[in-house]
């Protein structure tokens, strides 16, 4: 299960956050709308910031076929 | 008296040139004309002197330094018939550049001539992934810059695929070695860019990476790519070609993936601008609710004041109230008021209504205005 959560897409994951400050940037007044994009923004960096202290670089020689 | 056919002929003449010409004690030296290269596999050019010509073929992957004409050249080979055709042509198996500095000449024409087509074009430049998933890595396994990327990999990034593709970086086999890495990571793909890294050397060590082939490849590349060759003087055509150029392997390590403490640093930020929003959006609403409540209160306090006065002007309508400062209301007989001499007549009985009764009376006469 802990491996589980490591398996987001760092990229994405990035970018959505992203969007999300842009989001808060322009000012959309729905309070209800940014209270459910400030919970997707903690999971996401959660998420983000145990990515990145768990995994390591795999790295693997290909044989010439 | 012998007479041959023509393909007898043609090959008594070649197996004479065979018996006559040491390919390993005589060479022609000459000067380059009519260079070209067909189906990106045979060479073709003259060499030539003053007074003469002779037609070259070789096959491309034997030609290790770049080719122009006018240069001048010693060829190691052996002269043939070409059957077919009937056609004298000297088959190249070794070509050297002869003279001062012909190498850097033939390397600056080459160059000048790769520029023109258009292979070291900037906006023609892909930009790498931020971040990177997975990545090609062609190198020698036992190379120190092997050793030095990913090292630097492993301190800033982590979560990234690397494959090895291990390619011979110097000598004669490299460009040949480097090709077939790449073209191998075109099918194990999609990758997010092709690390190409070798250590520093001397140029001639490099002249590896200014192979026209490789360049070539290089720029028909469809997986974005990175070369980094360690610490050299002159920038070669193979890393002019590449999408990005690091200038040694660590380099290219960083930049190819961000430093993971950097991008923890960036998602906190991003974590707490998220937060602040968040607060200053709570805040503002309550400030609505706060302005609206006072406003809906004014008002509230306005519509009463109003409500108020309405009634004292209703109250002041009462004709209880009029009739019990000592006003009267006359009316006739049938209780219809009079309110102008014009409607009573004299002798008329009348009704005159006061704040606590009514008297029967009859009209002595009338006047007209009073005022």
């Amino acid at each position: 299960m802990a491996k589980k959560k490591t398996d987001i897409d760092f990229a994405s994951s990035f970018k959505e956050l992203e969007e999300i400050v842009d989001w808060f940037e322009q000012g959309e007044p729905d309070l209800d709308e940014g209270l459910k994009k400030y919970e997707r923004a903690s999971e996401l960096a959660k998420g983000l910031k145990e990515k990145l202290d768990e995994a390591e670089n795999r790295i693997r020689e290909i044989k010439n076929t | 008296m012998q007479v041959f056919s023509v393909s007898q002929f043609i090959n008594y003449l070649n197996e004479t040139f065979k018996a006559i010409w040491d390919t390993q004690e005589v060479a022609i030296e000459g000067e380059v004309s009519g260079y070209r290269v067909s189906q990106g596999q045979w060479v073709n050019f003259d060499v030539k002197d003053d007074e003469s010509l002779v037609s070259c073929f070789m096959v491309l992957g034997k030609l290790r330094v770049p080719l122009e004409d006018g240069l001048r050249v010693r060829l190691y080979g052996y002269p043939r018939i070409y059957t077919k055709f009937g056609k004298f042509s000297f088959n190249v198996d070794r070509l050297e550049l002869v003279g001062e500095g012909a190498i850097k000449k033939a390397l600056a024409a080459l160059k000048a001539r790769l520029e023109a087509e258009g292979l070291f074009d900037r906006d023609r430049k892909r930009s790498l992934p931020r971040f990177p998933k997975r990545i090609a890595l062609i190198a020698s396994r036992e190379s120190a810059a092997y050793g030095d990327f990913i090292r630097i990999l492993n301190e800033r990034w982590s979560g990234l695929e690397v494959d090895l593709y291990h390619a011979v970086v110097q000598g004669e086999k490299a460009p040949e070695s480097v090709m077939v890495c790449l073209a191998e990571a075109h099918s194990k793909g999609p990758y997010d860019a092709a690390v190409i890294t070798r250590g520093g050397g001397s140029f001639e060590e490099l002249m590896a990476f200014n192979d026209e082939r490789l360049v070539r490849a290089i720029f028909a590349s469809k997986i974005p790519t990175m070369i980094a060759i360690g610490h050299e003087r002159d920038v070669s055509l193979a890393e002019l070609a590449a999408d990005v150029h690091a200038s040694t392997p660590t380099d290219c390590a960083r930049r190819l993936v961000p430093d993971k403490r950097d991008i923890i640093f960036e998602v906190a930020q991003m974590q707490q601008g998220i937060a602040q929003q968040l607060t200053q959006r709570i805040e503002n609403a309550k400030l609505l609710i706060e302005q609206a409540t006072q406003s809906a209160e004014r008002w509230i306090e306005a519509f009463r004041t109003r409500v108020n006065s309405l009634l004292r002007l209703i109250a002041s309508f009462d004709p209880d109230k009029i009739l019990k400062r000592g006003f009267a209301m006359i009316m006739a007989t049938d209780r219809s008021v009079i309110t102008s001499t014009q409607s009573a007549k004299a002798e008329q009985e009348i009704i005159v209504r006061l704040h606590d009764g009514e008297l029967n009376a009859k009209i002595n006469g009338k006047q007209g205005k009073l005022i």
